[in-house]
């Protein structure tokens, strides 16, 4: 399965750190000999401030070999610039946390500096202090930490480059300390600022940038959105609304652009909460009222898929294509299969696989149950990957709880489901087409007689503007 | 006559007949549209001018035994006369160049033209005819002019002239204001004028005139003096030869060459050169200059060339010389001139990158053109010297291009021609590596886009063959074949460098070209992501001509690549709009197209003319409507069996199909296709009645597939394609015939598999085209046909009806509101967005009307333009 891992693709647009969590599910998986993941993890680490990691890692990989020392001075080296950046950013957090200061504080960044400088002389140089510790602190680790100290500068600053920044940093700490409500958030926010303020240049915490000056700034904006795509997948598919909101995000016009011009794969992804957000008998029940995209994600999502389908291809993407371009119901079985594979193999999706496997039979009964008139139970449930016994019960279920349940039939002699779908009458479609015309013509009167008055009133005061026309004419 | 002179005098003759059959074959068309314009008949006229000369000299020549006689018979009486036309003097002075013994006598000639000249004027003084001195005074001034143009020192009698002007004029000012109202208003007009002519003129001679005035008899003496040295065997000779024709033209033998020494080489030493050339130049552009002949002493100097400075200055000026050789802008410059600039220019670029001292700039400082420079005389050690190498690339590519323009292309003198191209691209490839050494963006850009205009249409053979020649020069530039490994990667370095540059031309251009290769890859998604991407189809309709042509070329080419990689859908959506214009010729600017409601001005014939690209870059256009029309017919025909009342039949998705279509329909008798739309009509009807083998063979029997690249693989693809859509024809014609239908059966029929005839079924039944279900037990198709009465289709229709008025009336309402959307939240979107449509067809309407009332090809090209904009936008949401 190791063709279908999006791990090498995705973490490029990641953050050194939030690449651990990956590569650990990689090891976990097994798709790639352990013992390279681990060479990876340890080149990771050692670019952060995390020696003791680094260091065991290290050990684990070459266990016969003494620990190099430049770890043992680096952390001399840590521990002293800690100390240092703590002591400049403590002084500015005991103002902050001091109550009257915090009553104080208002709306505006701009007063807000005037007042802690005339009270409190505290300068721009301090608070960026916040930000320092609060980068040094993420770059060790101590991620909850550095979320707090990113906050508070962020509240300050008025730099607009590097409220980015923190930006970024407190969406990668609070992804790492797993504070999903928090992190949603903070995605939102960041998402408004990038979409907002398009023409600065964009800088971002990571290391892996390419910091490239005076790039242009629809290109910093794609990439800024690219990043966010990558990043928002930790948040979406760990907040329990999250797929809702994947598809709400994605499939919004500016995010569907970016996935299909810098990252494709993330297609996958999209796909997938497509599936799994797909109502289901079992789900119906409990789900919140969702919007149309959401409802009718599948379908656009399909439509996705088939204009990029020369870019990229994977179970995922065609599973859908299977079931809903070309309707190869065969085709789609073998690829539901695979897909499996590939969704409990994935690191984000690996959770899912249960719900994904349930809405995509679903999808497969819903297209076979449109399309067919009389369907063998063993043939579908062959179809679905499921153990004839099983694809019954399966089956009935479906019909029980499903808008087609007064439709279908199930003969048990012939071991068939029947379904009657009654042509729809003529008067119904008669109905539906002069539904709305009513509403249409008296809005439309409306109008008139608005128009009617307001040109009465202008001929009232300026005469001279209706007669000019007439001349010309 | 000696032989020396028979010869010269033929082969002369030879070339002035060849000149002036090939300027002669060319006016003879321009001459017949004529009538209409102004400005062409008078340009027609000017032309004709230096014909006429040519003829009379060459005749002159050719039969120089009697014509001596006649010559030296007919300027004599005419001597005095003080009216004199224009050809007249240039017969003269053409023979003067021809024959060096004649040069005394012109010039004798013309002193005593000034003279009379002067002797009108006098009488006119004393008249006090201001209209006419001023006439003369002209006169004078010009016959001075052509004295600087032989480089002869001005005569005395001018300058004494000058003077006495000058007096009389002050005098008959004084008098004018004392005596008021004596003179008319033309006259005393006449009178101002003079004035200022002469206070011009005299400043211009300012020095002569104070010699003159200082010691009169020293200046004639000087000016005697200077006319012997320039030529020794002084008037006495020519005298003789015209006095006594036909027998001294036997004694000239032997002292001919001194005097050809004396009267013209001479000037031609290395010392000279600056002299000569400034000669040259300024005779560039009049009227009566040959321009052969100027050639040939631009190339006698350039062999007698030495310093580096001398041959750039030489050179810069023969090249230019050679390009004003063909004044007239129809006709091309003949092959070997242009291969000899060729060879000019590529010595030219040769010598300044070996040198980069010197420095050729199109903005110089001031400098004297008579002077020998060096670097160790220039302040900075660096010679800069006025001339843009850039220009002549410009030129020389334009040339070779004029020149396939006008050449037959069915001829092996097209194929002749083209294997030019070979070292004009090595040209190119010399100058851009020349311009990355000096570091000149904006030359490098205009370079490389002219390089990418050679190599952009072209098949990887023809490439590597151009590179190949480009890279076996001695100086390459940085991007090669080799450098870059295959030739899109070529290319695209080529256009990557373009991209960055800040010219928004050369990007939108590099831009098309780009597109246009990756379509010629069958690269259909990069280079359809690229179009959209770049936006252009948004202003391509404010661009220039040749650049809407290149989007033209651009779209048609992926038009036709989506149709070989099978994207039928996508080549048909691609190609209609191009299609639907009718002028599919004149849009690719691959034939001048007849209007049939309005008759083209000369100038608009002219400029659409020159726009034409040559043949062998056409894309072949019966090729392109048999694309066209098979992905249409493979639309178009399931969509036609779909629907069944007539109401909906009218709709057409592709217009020009289902033009040809009923015509086809109401043939009474139809014979054995022969042209492709034939075929493709009698196809068409074959798949309408489900006999797709039928339609397959005929199909597969258009000839001009064979000119398509991979031509075996389309015509397997468009079997499979004609299968799939006759299943779906068949469905939907003969579905209300039966109840249930065997999908084997239909699987056998159409040759298909089982599993893509479930699949396309499904497809239909899933997208409600098709009012079925499978019946997987049994394996068919089971039809539920509802029959509707009379009375519930008319129901049906009335809703119909009743909707379309309620559209109606909005619309009205939104036409008088005049903004769309502007009054009332609609309820559904669906209605906006189809208004947003109407009135974009509205617009496109009414540039249509603008478009036919201009005429010219950018009209057109804007209006194609926008529809393919909105049409490629329908076909893909992603623009961004």
């Amino acid at each position: 399965m190791a063709e279908y891992d999006l791990s090498k693709t995705i973490i490029p647009y990641l953050d050194r750190h939030l690449s651990f969590p990956l590569l650990a599910h990689l090891v976990e998986t097994g798709v790639f000999p352990a013992d390279e993941v681990q060479v990876a993890q340890y080149e990771l680490a050692k670019g952060t401030n995390m020696f003791d990691y680094a260091a065991s890692l290290f050990e684990q990989i070459y266990p016969n070999q003494e620990v190099p020392k430049e770890f043992e001075q680096k952390r001399v080296n840590a521990v002293s610039t800690h100390e240092r950046l703590q002591q400049e950013a403590q002084a500015v957090l005991d103002v902050i946390e001091n109550p009257d200061v915090a009553q104080a504080l208002r709306q505006d960044k701009n007063q807000n500096l005037q007042y802690l400088k005339d009270n409190y002389k505290l300068t721009l140089d301090q608070i960026t202090a916040l930000y320092n510790f609060g980068k040094f602190q993420y770059s060790y680790g101590n991620y909850s930490g550095a979320a707090d100290y990113l906050y508070h500068f962020r509240v300050l600053s008025t730099d607009p480059d590097l409220t980015i920044s923190a930006h970024w940093g407190k969406l990668a700490s609070d992804i790492l300390t797993g504070k999903w409500d928090i992190a949603l958030e903070e995605l939102n926010s960041l998402r408004e600022a990038i979409d907002s303020r398009s023409p600065a240049p964009f800088a971002s915490v990571s290391s892996n940038t390419n910091n490239t000056p005076a790039v242009d700034p629809a290109l910093s904006q794609l990439h800024s959105r690219t990043w966010l795509v990558h990043w928002s997948l930790f948040v979406y598919f760990n907040h329990p609304q999250g797929r809702a909101l994947l598809l709400e995000t994605f499939l919004s016009p500016t995010y569907l652009n970016t996935i299909q011009t810098s990252c494709p794969w993330i297609l996958r992804y999209v796909a997938a909460a497509a599936i799994i957000s797909s109502p289901t008998p079992t789900s119906k029940s409990t789900s919140a009222p969702q919007s149309s995209r959401v409802k009718n994600a599948v379908r656009e999502v399909v439509k996705v898929i088939q204009m990029e389908n020369y870019q990229y291809t994977d179970p995922v993407t065609s599973f859908l294509m299977q079931l809903h371009v070309e309707f190869d119901f065969e085709a789609a079985q073998k690829e539901l299969q695979q897909a499996e594979k590939v969704v409990s193999d994935d690191f984000f999706l690996g959770d899912f696989h249960d719900e994904f496997l349930e809405s995509a039979r679903c999808l497969v009964s819903e297209a076979y149950c449109r399309i067919h008139q009389r369907i063998d139970i063993g043939d579908l449930s062959n179809r679905l990957n499921l153990p004839r016994d099983e694809g019954e019960k399966w089956i009935v279920n479906l019909i029980r709880e499903t808008r087609m349940g007064q439709d279908a039939k199930i003969d048990l002699e012939k071991n068939l489901i029947q379904i009657l779908r009654p042509p729809q009458p003529v008067y119904q479609s008669v109905i539906e087409k002069t539904r709305g015309l009513a509403i249409r013509t008296q809005t439309l009167g409306a109008a008139i007689a608005r128009t009617g008055v307001a040109q009465a009133a202008s001929t009232a005061s300026a005469p001279q503007s209706i007669t000019q026309p007439v001349a010309v004419n | 006559m000696s032989r020396f002179f028979r010869q010269a005098g033929d082969s002369d003759s030879d070339s002035d007949e060849s000149e002036e059959l090939m300027s002669s074959g060319d006016e003879a068309p321009q001459a017949k549209p004529t009538t209409g314009a102004k400005t062409a008949m008078s340009r027609f006229l000017r032309k004709t001018g230096p014909g006429a000369d040519s003829d009379s000299s060459s005749d002159s020549d050719s039969d120089s035994d009697e014509d001596s006689d006649s010559d030296s018979d007919v300027p004599k009486p005419k001597k005095g006369l003080p009216l004199r036309s224009d050809s007249e003097d240039s017969e003269t002075e053409e023979e003067e160049d021809r024959q060096g013994i004649r040069i005394m006598s012109a010039q004798e000639k013309r002193l005593a033209e000034m003279e009379g000249t002067g002797k009108a004027m006098e009488n006119a003084l004393k008249i006090n005819d201001w209209v006419s001195i001023s006439n003369e005074f002209d006169k004078l001034a010009r016959m001075i002019q052509r004295q600087h143009n032989v480089s002869e020192p001005i005569p005395p009698f001018y300058i004494k002239t000058l003077l006495s002007l000058e007096s009389s004029l002050t005098s008959a000012i004084a008098k004018e204001k004392e005596a008021k109202k004596k003179m008319n208003a033309t006259n005393a007009k006449a009178l101002n004028s003079m004035k200022q002519k002469v206070r011009k003129a005299a400043k211009e001679y300012e020095q002569d005139i104070a010699k003159y005035q200082a010691d009169p008899d020293a200046f004639e003496r000087d000016y005697t003096a200077l006319i012997t040295r320039d030529a020794p065997p002084a008037p006495t000779v020519a005298r003789a030869a015209i006095g006594t024709a036909a027998v001294t033209n036997e004694d000239e033998n032997g002292g001919f060459k001194p005097v050809g020494k004396g009267g013209r080489t001479m000037l031609l030493t290395a010392e000279g050169i600056f002299k000569s050339l400034q000669a040259v130049q300024e005779a560039r552009g009049k009227k009566n200059t040959d321009r052969g002949e100027q050639i040939r002493i631009l190339e006698k100097l350039l062999e007698l060339a030495t310093t580096t400075y001398q041959r750039i200055r030489v050179l810069l000026a023969l090249v230019s010389s050679r390009f004003d050789y063909n004044s007239s802008a129809s006709s091309h410059m003949p092959t070997e001139l242009w291969i000899s600039a060729q060879n000019e220019v590529d010595q030219l670029v040769a010598i300044v990158a070996s040198n980069p001292a010197f420095i050729v700039q199109e903005i110089t400082e001031d400098y004297d053109d008579l002077l020998e420079r060096s670097p160790a005389t220039e302040k900075s050690g660096i010679v800069r010297i006025r001339g843009s190498i850039i220009s002549f690339i410009d030129r020389l590519d334009d040339e070779f291009t004029r020149s396939l323009q006008n050449i037959d292309p069915h001829g092996t003198e097209y194929v002749d021609r083209l294997k030019d191209e070979k070292t004009l691209y090595s040209t190119i490839c010399r100058a851009q590596a020349f311009y990355e050494q000096t570091k000149q963006d904006d030359p490098l850009s205009r370079v490389i886009m002219r390089r990418l205009e050679h190599i952009y249409s072209k098949p990887d053979a023809v490439v590597h063959a151009l590179e190949s020649s480009a890279e076996s020069a001695d100086i390459k530039p940085a991007i090669t074949l080799t450098s870059s490994g295959s030739t899109s990667a070529l290319i695209h370095s080529l256009c990557v460098y373009l991209y960055k540059s800040g010219n928004s031309l050369h990007r939108t251009r590099a831009m098309l070209s780009h597109i246009y290769h990756y379509a010629l890859l069958n690269d259909f998604h990069t280079a359809r992501d690229m179009l959209l991407m770049s936006h252009l189809q948004e202003s391509i309709h404010s661009a220039d001509v040749a650049t809407q042509i290149l989007y033209n070329r651009t779209v048609v080419q992926l038009g036709l690549c989506a149709f070989r990689s099978g994207l039928i859908k996508e080549a048909q959506a691609t190609l209609q709009d191009i299609f639907t214009t009718q002028r599919v010729k004149e849009l690719l600017a691959q034939g001048v197209h007849q209007q049939r409601y309005q008759v083209l001005t000369p100038e608009q014939e002219k400029a659409e003319k020159q726009r034409q690209l040559p043949f062998h870059m056409h894309i072949n256009t019966e090729l392109l409507e048999a694309a066209f029309l098979v992905s249409s017919m493979l639309v178009e025909i399931p969509l036609l069996a779909s629907i069944d009342s007539e109401e909906l039949k009218r709709k057409a998705i592709s217009k020009p199909f289902r033009r040809l279509l009923d015509f086809a329909d109401r043939q009474v008798f139809t014979g054995p296709p022969e042209s492709t739309r034939d075929h493709i009509m009698q196809a068409s009807k074959a798949l309408q009645d489900g006999e797709w083998e039928k339609c397959r063979d005929l199909v597969q029997s258009i000839k001009i597939w064979s000119l398509m690249p991979e031509a075996a693989s389309v015509k397997e693809m468009l079997a499979k394609r004609i299968q799939e859509q006759g299943l779906r024809t068949y469905l939907f014609t003969y579905a209300p015939h039966y109840n249930t239908l065997s999908l084997s059966l239909l699987a056998q029929t159409f040759s298909l598999p089982l599993r893509s005839v479930t699949s396309i079924v499904s497809k239909m039944i899933w997208n409600e085209e098709l009012a079925a279900s499978l019946d997987q037990a049994g394996g068919c198709i089971a039809f539920h046909r509802t029959e509707v009465t009379r009375q519930q289709q008319l129901a049906l229709i009335i809703a119909e009806k009743v909707n379309s008025m309620a559209e109606q009336n909005e619309k009205a309402l939104d036409a008088k509101m005049g903004t769309s959307g502007g009054w009332g939240d609609r309820a559904d979107g669906k209605s906006g967005e189809k208004r947003g449509e109407q009135v974009q067809e509205r617009r496109g309407r009414g540039d249509r009307t603008r478009g036919g009332s201009r005429g010219g090809g950018r009209g057109r090209g804007a209006r194609f333009a926008q529809g393919l904009g909105n049409q490629m936008g329908h076909t893909s949401q992603r623009a961004g």
